[in-house]
């Protein structure tokens, strides 16, 4: 079962003219529980807004929506935030703390508003994300990769079935931007689907699999380093290095491919062999 | 509504209330000047009809009953003052012989006014001694008379050569009345020899009591015959207490005014605010936050704002009244301190709080329902 999956999904806004601009058309794409896959594409593509349908923050024209096998194609408001809540993670470019809550409420956030007090799991995934002493300081006080550290943790706090990272590192400089990377991969370890929409190559190389939008339409997918289980259907694996242990490897996987790859280039080469594979 | 739901979201509120300081301030500024406004404003109103209904409240409670000369009735019997108890029931009714004389204390005299009244305690209140319950033995003295004269209960005094002893003071009148306590003296009805009453007095507890005894008088006494002639203010102390309720309304209205403006003080805030934190309330949405949860949280800043701003406007509103009493020996305490006040001030705080909320209203309404998508895109 993919932790989320799109059929066939089309979404259109009404533009200025007589013809609507088609953001989204007939996208496949689904993602394996802890599976990494990274979105690619010129801006104007359709990235985030391929984001925002599979965060529930956008409904697709047509086509149909699955969150861990259920159908969430066509929700309410509120049926939408309360799945975004159980089930979904946010992780975005300029971090989006709050910045009266200090670390462990910026945490716990999205459970502010219910009963019980999720402090103790707040404390502990900020433990995990190296953020133990910082627990009180506000998003002011913390530094660009401390706050997107908090920020996947409050992604975390109610262990999502999908991350979704709209430009993780774009604000971040290279080394701290693999530190996140590397945070993610901990994340899919857990099981936890990552979807990342970015330009940054340093990304991909981090990814299991790299697509690549093009004015709306899936254009290419390619497996860069997927375990035997994250294999989806539609995906073609062009089987970098075989040995699918990527989940359990200690090796930073960027090690593996050192120097191999120059970002777009090598996405856009992938592509041109891969072709459609819907 | 569940209390407990709204404590993260006050707490929250509280926080965004405290990032812009200078702005939150004025905005509590704001409204404590509206509530400050409306308390005062209506305190003051309520004040001056309190007072005003003290100073002249007797009249609306006295109907005075004289003998109709017109129809050749020189005096009223003993049959006349029987008929009119019959027709006013509950009404105390004290007839009372008038006459007037020197009247003479060891220091000093002058003429003064001289009634015969068996039951004084009926009609009047004593400042010193007692009245007796019927009046058979000593002088009873105006404020006035026992003034001039100088005497006090003990007192000799001499009324039209006839000596007697002063058993009681009166308190001075507050009232407007055909019968003056104040220059009086009253004797009792044995010293007088006439052979029917002068006036009657209809003493009852409030201006609708009284009326209603005097519509009665005019149609059982007089039916027949207009024998008595009928004073009675009520109608115009109706008139009067209906100018200070305007007067109460339009004073509210001026405080209200303040308060609008306060409200929509406090609209702009938090617009200003909710567009400020457009993102943020988007992120919250992406987060899974409900829309009724943003809504809260905005609506507690509101709220907040609100309510501080009316305490703040109620504190300086009983500061203000409390230091005006203290330095206006004119305005009598305990009309200050009359519970109705409290009610004007209850009101105000009520006004502040609700303006809060609903100058609130439409930002947190307007903010909890934007789509995460569009919030986030800015």
């Amino acid at each position: 079962m993919y932790s989320v999956e799109l059929r066939g999904v089309r979404k259109q806004y009404p533009g200025g003219g007589a013809e609507p601009v088609v953001a989204l058309d007939d996208v496949d794409f689904a993602v394996e529980p802890g599976e990494f896959v990274a979105v690619v594409g010129p801006s104007g593509s359709g990235k985030s807004t391929l984001l925002n349908v599979l965060g529930l923050l956008d409904d697709p024209t047509a086509g149909r929506r699955l969150l861990s096998g259920t159908d969430v194609t066509s929700l309410s408001v509120a049926e939408r935030t309360t799945a975004r809540k159980d089930s979904i993670g946010f992780v975005f470019q300029d971090f989006h703390l709050l910045p009266t809550l200090t670390a462990v409420e910026n945490v716990t956030l999205p459970t502010a508003f219910d009963p019980g007090d999720a402090g103790d799991r707040a404390v502990d995934l900020l433990g995990r994300f190296g953020l133990g002493d910082r627990l009180d300081h506000e998003p002011a006080e913390l530094s660009g990769g401390q706050k997107q550290r908090v920020a996947i943790a409050r992604s975390l706090i109610n262990e999502p079935a999908v991350l979704l990272a709209d430009e993780p590192t774009g604000n971040l400089d290279t080394e701290t931007g693999e530190s996140i990377l590397a945070e993610f991969e901990r994340v899919k370890r857990e099981g936890v689907a990552v979807v990342a929409v970015t330009h940054d190559p340093l990304v991909e190389e981090f990814a299991d699999r790299v697509v690549e939008l093009t004015d709306g339409v899936l254009v290419g997918s390619s497996a860069r380093n997927v375990s035997e289980d994250a294999v989806g259907d539609g995906t073609v694996s062009d089987d970098v290095d075989g040995d699918g242990n990527a989940s359990g490897s200690e090796e930073p996987l960027r090690d593996l491919f050192g120097g191999s790859r120059d970002g777009d280039s090598g996405a856009d080469a992938d592509v041109a062999e891969e072709g459609e594979d819907r | 509504m569940n209390l407990r739901a709204w404590r993260p979201s006050v707490a929250m509120a509280a926080r965004n209330l405290r990032r812009n300081r200078v702005r939150t301030l004025l905005a509590v500024l704001g409204v404590a000047i509206g509530v400050f406004a409306v308390a005062t404003l209506g305190i003051f109103g309520n004040v001056l009809a309190l007072g005003a209904d003290d100073a002249i409240g007797d009249i609306g409670t006295q109907v005075v009953l004289s003998p109709n000369a017109d129809a050749g009735v020189e005096s009223l019997s003993e049959a006349d003052v029987a008929a009119i108890r019959r027709a006013v029931g509950e009404p105390a009714v004290v007839p009372l012989y008038t006459d007037g004389a020197i009247v003479a204390s060891a220091s000093d005299q002058q003429f003064a006014t001289v009634y015969g009244v068996e039951r004084p305690g009926a009609a009047f209140t004593a400042a010193e001694g007692s009245l007796p319950e019927r009046h058979r033995d000593g002088a009873i003295v105006g404020a006035g008379v026992a003034e001039d004269l100088d005497v006090s209960v003990g007192d000799r005094l001499e009324v039209a050569g006839g000596r007697t002893r002063v058993v009681a003071v009166l308190a001075e009148s507050q009232t407007f009345s055909p019968v003056a306590p104040d220059d009086a003296v009253f004797l009792p009805e044995s010293a007088f020899s006439a052979d029917g009453y002068s006036q009657v007095l209809v003493v009852s507890e409030s201006g609708t009591e009284a009326r209603t005894a005097a519509d009665a008088i005019r149609e059982s006494v007089n039916a027949r015959e207009q024998r008595v002639d009928v004073f009675e203010l009520a109608a115009v102390v109706d008139e009067i207490n209906e100018f200070f309720e305007l007067l109460g309304t339009f004073l509210l209205g001026l405080g209200g005014i303040s308060l609008v403006v306060a409200g929509v003080s406090i609209l702009n805030v938090m617009l200003m605010s909710t567009v400020e934190r457009r993102q943020e309330i988007g992120v919250m949405r992406a987060v899974g936050v409900t829309r009724r949860d943003v809504l809260r949280v905005l609506l507690a800043e509101a709220g907040l704002i609100g309510a501080l701003g009316a305490v703040l406007g109620t504190a300086s509103t009983v500061v203000v009244v409390a230091a005006l009493v203290a330095s206006t020996p004119a305005v009598d305490t305990a009309i200050v301190l009359d519970p109705t006040n409290g009610y004007y001030l209850l009101l105000a705080l009520g006004f502040g709080v609700g303006v809060g909320v609903v100058s609130g209203a439409y930002p947190a309404w307007k903010a909890a329902n934007e789509r995460p998508v569009e919030a986030l895109r800015s």
